[in-house]
């Protein structure tokens, strides 16, 4: 196996925007609408300071009718909830219909990659994008969006209501511009990398707190727990001081932003001082220009504070649409149907790595219908000789044919309906067990699922699941045995029917109790199809119609079982060892 | 025995000093945030009206000294909080880290690793983070003394108009949004079930290409993805909502403020100045309540994490320890005498110093049992357990599994190189024996650094038959007196299986071996093969006498 890692995809800046562009634009009469309603919304908020100023002004003034700008202040408070709430449902609504297109389309084509690239890049890569980025952009839409949004349109048009009451204000409160500028960019170079190293520091501790918790009986056979509780106490030490150095970097931005929210005050105060001096304004101007800037301290500080989040959401985006850019599997075939269920492996070798081969010379014939084990060490080969045969590697040299046709010929698409490949993984597909099985044939009835459980031998535990096939399985919910899995994986290979199938390693983790259970239904399983077995328990072997030995690579040994007992190779050695009988 | 309430006592009174300082300054803090409308009030009274620039100067003074006031005080609060908050969850992780592990077991009971992880993060930290909100409660509460002083000074009426009706003003906006909340919170839960499925599909990704089931994955996703967008349009909806109400309430509130501000201020009760003042302080009343929401929350999530974290911390021990040692080298003999537990109805067995036995449970249970009794995970609940003559309970926990090693069927291994792996049970003995005998060196051998190759959490990176022989070699290497193993070689291929079976004949010679399992590689390898069934013992003999002879035992282990 490759030890590089060849990551998936990220894609460029340009093309991040371009795809966001490409979400946006169905969309457009929505966005221009929820901003509209936004502006609305901000602009009347800004005719509180000033009602208020106006008040002042008719109190200096000696009036003591204040009706007009009271009912003002009331209209505008109802008025601003209520186009508040519009706008935010509909940007809401925008980010999140946008964020549904991007990870519907991110996860098919996911699924569509061909495994090898996957393998490729390491699993991990790709569910760490279908979780963490994912997540990371979704509260971002939820949550920074909105606000960040919010901030600015408060932001932008106090500063224009600044300028309505005179420019000069707006001048003085943009003394404290520059402050907040450098202020962002200092704080955003080191939060960046500070936040980056936190997850990871979090990660690490959850996966030791996973490794030795998890592990808690292992940890006390070995008596190993005075060095597993230190492990735990590193990783936990090293997020405890990111996490104070995370918040000293945090607390010095404020300050920063503090003292420009000084300047700026300071600023418009004395613009007020001196307009008011000059009679150029009122003193209810004056009023309202202070107010106003008062008013900015939290929009300017949540704005400021949520930049770092967008530039994560962005760099998240960017892996996200790395993936959907990604071309899914080219379709090769040319529309010829396998004519039977035979298998044919000439002359196939492969390898890995450039020189380092790890099937040479393997011929194989599977008639139609047959069933041949395969025998074999670890490292002999038998897994990529099964993954060959599945189409999921194309093999370095020779050629695979099922039912006559050249895998070549036949496209990926119709590979995978006419040969199916269960693998010693195991993964039980969460949600009920009923939908689990349908991913394997999407149409089948509740009784084509229940047919499918009863031969494979699932029907004793299916039924006594607390709600039958509608009991919810997987992760988080109820736990199936590794036996009850495989059985379950087998039920699938019933439902999807292919006429050839591959059982790579199908009992291997069971205990030995399971095991013998799992033999029998993969025998069930494989009736009426041509079944290729990687065996590791030799009475698997021993119930094939035919058994190939492999030994680095190459066929050795060839038979039935009675013939290969009876010639005294290999395979009569270990039969020997098994049986109990010496020689 | 800790209990909830005092989990969170101790967590708060270890951090006093950071709780107390931070407290204190984050008072500071509100005091100082309190101060810049009335200020504003003041420059406009004292300066802007008069034209007075020495009063500007002046007073412009004075709000630099309280922003600079205000600005050193938060900085320091925030990192006193956070400090107590993080070192508090960091003691509580190790404490339950410690319970676990503890070679008296019983921690575990009822409860998934993933539970027992989320305890020692997710609870711990809840519980640190009432250290991080205690300081704001108590600078709300110094925000909220400070503003009544102040508006009560301006004027009672005002002040009195302002106190008594911001309680009220907040549990209406309580009273809207508890409802949508609710929702809100119900479907959020629903809308981060579509994450799920996505991961899930994607860790499934072999099984889905394997029966060729990508289509109706896609299908599945997109079908769970609308369904989920729908539950989260509904919370947003909800929440726009919701922020729509507290808007149009508080400025309607400020609307009366200002009203009977504006005919005091007519009859020249009170200032212009003063007015502003008692505006702005209206709005800035509203955060103080706002926090006492908060903390309060965070106190109920913080006490129902400590009522968790103390259910792991006083859990009841699985065995009690004894203080015996044994003295000088232990033979092996070990004594199974009418043991009843779980499935087991009266085991009697001996395993001779020195031998290889197989044990073969066709029921899975009974070899579960067995070893659980041999590991002292269990006590049984009639007969005994020897090891060399003395009861197992006599015997301290450590002296008795330094001598005894039960390498369980799922053992699992751990975030280090393959080498670390097996020798971490060792005493720094040679470990080159074990890894052949076990054919770990095979596996090393297939890894890009041999030896030196990091394995993942739980040796997740390597495959299950890859896994066990790790295992194997680390257990044959910690060469303990006794050594059970159980069911070593599932995931591994006959021919190696055959290998194995010899090799650990040689690598055990003299020392006594228990191996339970119905592999006939490993029992033909055997000195002696005893037959459980139905929990007790039923058939006794060499692996080629019972093939011969016993039907049964041919069904079990050659069929």
């Amino acid at each position: 196996m490759s030890t590089e890692r060849e990551l998936l995809p990220t894609a460029t800046a340009r093309r991040t925007r371009a795809a966001v562009g490409q979400l946006l634009r169905p969309r457009r009469g929505l966005a221009l609408g929820g901003l509209a309603v936004l502006v609305a919304a901000t602009a009347i908020g800004l005719l509180t300071a000033p009602l208020l100023g106006h008040i002042v002004d008719l109190v200096a003034r000696g009036s003591t009718d204040f009706t007009l700008p009271v009912a003002g202040l009331a209209a505008v408070a109802l008025a601003r909830g209520a186009a508040n709430a519009w706008g935010l449902a509909l940007v809401s609504r925008l980010g999140e219909e946008m964020l549904a297109d991007a990870r519907e389309r991110f996860v098919e084509r996911a699924l569509g990659l061909p495994l090898e690239q996957v393998e490729k890049a390491g699993s991990g890569d790709l569910t760490a994008r279908v979780t963490t980025d994912v997540a990371v952009i979704a509260k971002s839409v939820r949550e920074a969006l909105p606000e960040l949004g919010r901030s600015v349109l408060t932001i932008v048009l106090t500063l224009g209501a600044l300028a309505i009451l005179d420019w000069r204000f707006l001048l003085a409160a943009l003394l404290a511009t520059p402050i907040q500028l450098w202020t962002v960019r200092w704080y955003v170079r080191r939060a960046v990398p500070l936040y980056a190293a936190q997850r990871v520091a979090g990660g690490a501790l959850q996966h030791q707190l996973l490794d030795t918790v998890g592990g808690a009986r292992t940890v006390r056979a070995f008596r190993l727990s005075a060095d597993h509780v230190g492990r735990v106490r590193g990783r936990s030490q090293e997020a405890v001081n990111l996490a104070l150095r995370g918040i000293r970097l945090m607390t010095r931005f404020f300050s920063r932003l503090n003292l420009a929210e000084y300047v700026g005050l300071s600023a418009v105060l004395a613009a007020g001082f001196w307009l008011v001096g000059s009679g150029a304004a009122t003193i209810g101007t004056a009023t309202a220009a202070a107010l106003y800037f008062h008013s900015l301290f939290n929009p300017v500080n949540a704005a400021l504070a949520l930049v770092d989040d967008a530039q994560a959401a962005t760099a998240s985006l960017a892996r996200i649409v790395g993936v959907s850019d990604l071309e899914g599997e080219r379709e090769t075939g040319d529309g010829a149907a396998p004519a039977g269920a035979s298998v044919k492996a000439a002359a196939v070798g492969h390898a890995y790595v450039t020189g380092h081969d790890v099937l040479s010379d393997v011929d194989l014939d599977l008639g139609d219908g047959e069933r041949v084990a395969l025998v074999g060490a670890s490292g002999a080969g038998k897994t990529t000789l099964a993954k060959l045969i599945a189409g999921i590697h194309r093999p370095t040299r020779g050629s695979i044919s099922l039912g006559g046709v050249s895998l070549d010929e036949l496209g990926p698409a119709a590979t995978r309906r006419t040969v199916a490949l269960i693998s010693q993984e195991v993964h039980v597909f969460a949600g009920p067990l009923a939908d689990d099985l349908r991913l394997a044939r999407p149409g089948a009835t509740d009784e084509d699922l229940r047919a499918a459980l009863a031969r494979v031998g699932a029907t004793a535990w299916v039924e006594a699941l607390p709600s039958g096939l509608s009991t919810v399985v997987g992760e988080g919910a109820h736990r199936l045995t590794v036996t009850q899995a495989q059985q379950l994986a087998l039920a699938r290979l019933v439902l999807a029917d292919p006429p050839i199938a591959i059982l790579d390693e199908a009992t291997a983790e069971a205990g030995s109790a399971g095991a013998r259970a799992l033999e029998t239904a993969a025998g069930r399983a494989l009736e009426g199809r041509t079944g290729l077995v990687v065996a590791h328990r030799l009475t698997q072997a021993a119930g094939a119609d035919r058994i190939v030995v492999l030994d680095a690579g190459r066929v050795v040994e060839t038979g039935t079982h009675d013939q290969l007992v009876a010639a005294g190779g290999r395979y009569a050695d270990l039969w020997r060892a098994w049986s109990g009988t010496r020689s | 025995m800790p209990t909830g309430r005092s989990v969170l006592r101790k967590a708060v009174s270890d951090q006093r000093r950071y709780v107390v300082g931070g407290s204190a300054l984050a008072a500071a803090h509100q005091g100082g945030e309190a101060l810049v409308p009335v200020l504003i009030g003041v420059i406009i009274d004292e300066a802007v009206t008069t034209g007075d620039a020495a009063a500007l100067l002046r007073w412009l003074a004075v709000l630099a000294a309280v922003f600079a006031g205000l600005s050193v005080s938060y900085r320091f609060a925030s990192r006193a909080a956070e400090r107590a908050s993080e070192q508090a969850a960091h003691r509580l992780r190790l404490e339950v880290t410690g319970r676990v592990l503890d070679a008296r077991g019983g921690a575990e009971a009822g409860r998934l690793p993933g539970a027992l992880v989320n305890i020692a993060t997710g609870d711990a930290k809840r519980v640190g983070a009432v250290n991080g909100v205690l300081p704001f409660a108590v600078a709300g509460l110094a925000g909220l003394l400070v503003s009544a002083v102040l508006l009560l000074r301006i004027s009672v009426p005002l002040g009195l108009l302002v106190l008594l009706g911001t309680p009220p003003l907040l549990w209406l906006t309580h009273l809207v949004g508890r409802p949508l909340e609710r929702r809100s919170g119900d479907e959020q839960e629903r809308a981060a079930h579509a994450s799920g499925v996505a991961a899930d599909l994607v860790a499934g990704l072999r099984v889905l290409k394997g029966i060729g089931a990508e289509a109706a994955a896609v299908a599945r996703y997109r079908r769970t993805s609308r369904d989920s967008l729908a539950a989260t349009l509904r919370a947003a909806r909800a929440h726009a909502g919701h922020d729509g109400v507290i808007l149009a309430l508080t400025g309607l509130f400020i609307a009366v403020v200002a009203l009977v501000g504006a005919h005091l201020a007519a009859r020249g009760d009170i200032t212009v100045g003063q007015l502003v003042a008692a505006v702005g302080l209206a709005q800035f009343l509203l955060t103080p309540f706002q926090i006492f929401a908060w903390v309060n929350g965070q106190l109920a999530q913080g006490r129902a994490s400590a009522e968790r974290i103390a259910s792991v911390l006083a859990a009841p021990p699985a065995v009690v320890p004894g203080t015996g040692v044994l003295s000088g080298g232990t033979a092996g003999h070990v004594r199974f005498s009418g043991v009843t537990h779980g499935t087991l109805r009266g085991v009697n067995l001996e395993v001779r110093p020195g031998e290889l036995l197989g044990v073969v449970c066709p029921d899975p249970a009974d070899a579960v049992h067995l070893l659980e009794c041999l590991a002292r995970e269990a006590d049984p609940g009639a007969g005994s357990v020897e090891l060399d003559g003395v009861p197992l309970p006599e015997l301290d926990l450590d002296e008795l599994r330094s001598a005894v090693l039960v390498a369980a069927h799922d053992a699992d291994l751990f975030e280090g190189t393959l080498l670390d792996n097996v020798l971490a049970g060792t005493r720094g003995s040679t470990v080159e024996p074990a890894l052949a005998a076990a054919a770990a060196d095979e596996v090393a051998g297939t890894l890009p650094e041999g030896v030196d190759t990091m394995v993942a959490e739980r040796g997740r990176s390597l495959s299950g038959g890859q896994r066990q022989r790790v295992a194997l070699a680390r257990a044959l290497a910690a060469d303990p007196a006794v050594l059970a193993v159980h069911d070593p070689t599932t995931a591994v291929d006959a021919v190696t299986e055959a290998r194995i079976a010899g090799a650990l004949r040689e690598v055990r010679r003299g020392r006594t071996t228990m191996a339970v399992t119905t592999s006939p590689a490993l029992l033909a390898a055997a000195d002696r093969v005893v037959v459980l069934d139905e929990g007790t013992v039923r058939a006794e003999g060499t692996h080629a006498g019972l093939v011969d002879s016993d039907a049964a035992y041919r069904a079990v282990v050659l069929s």
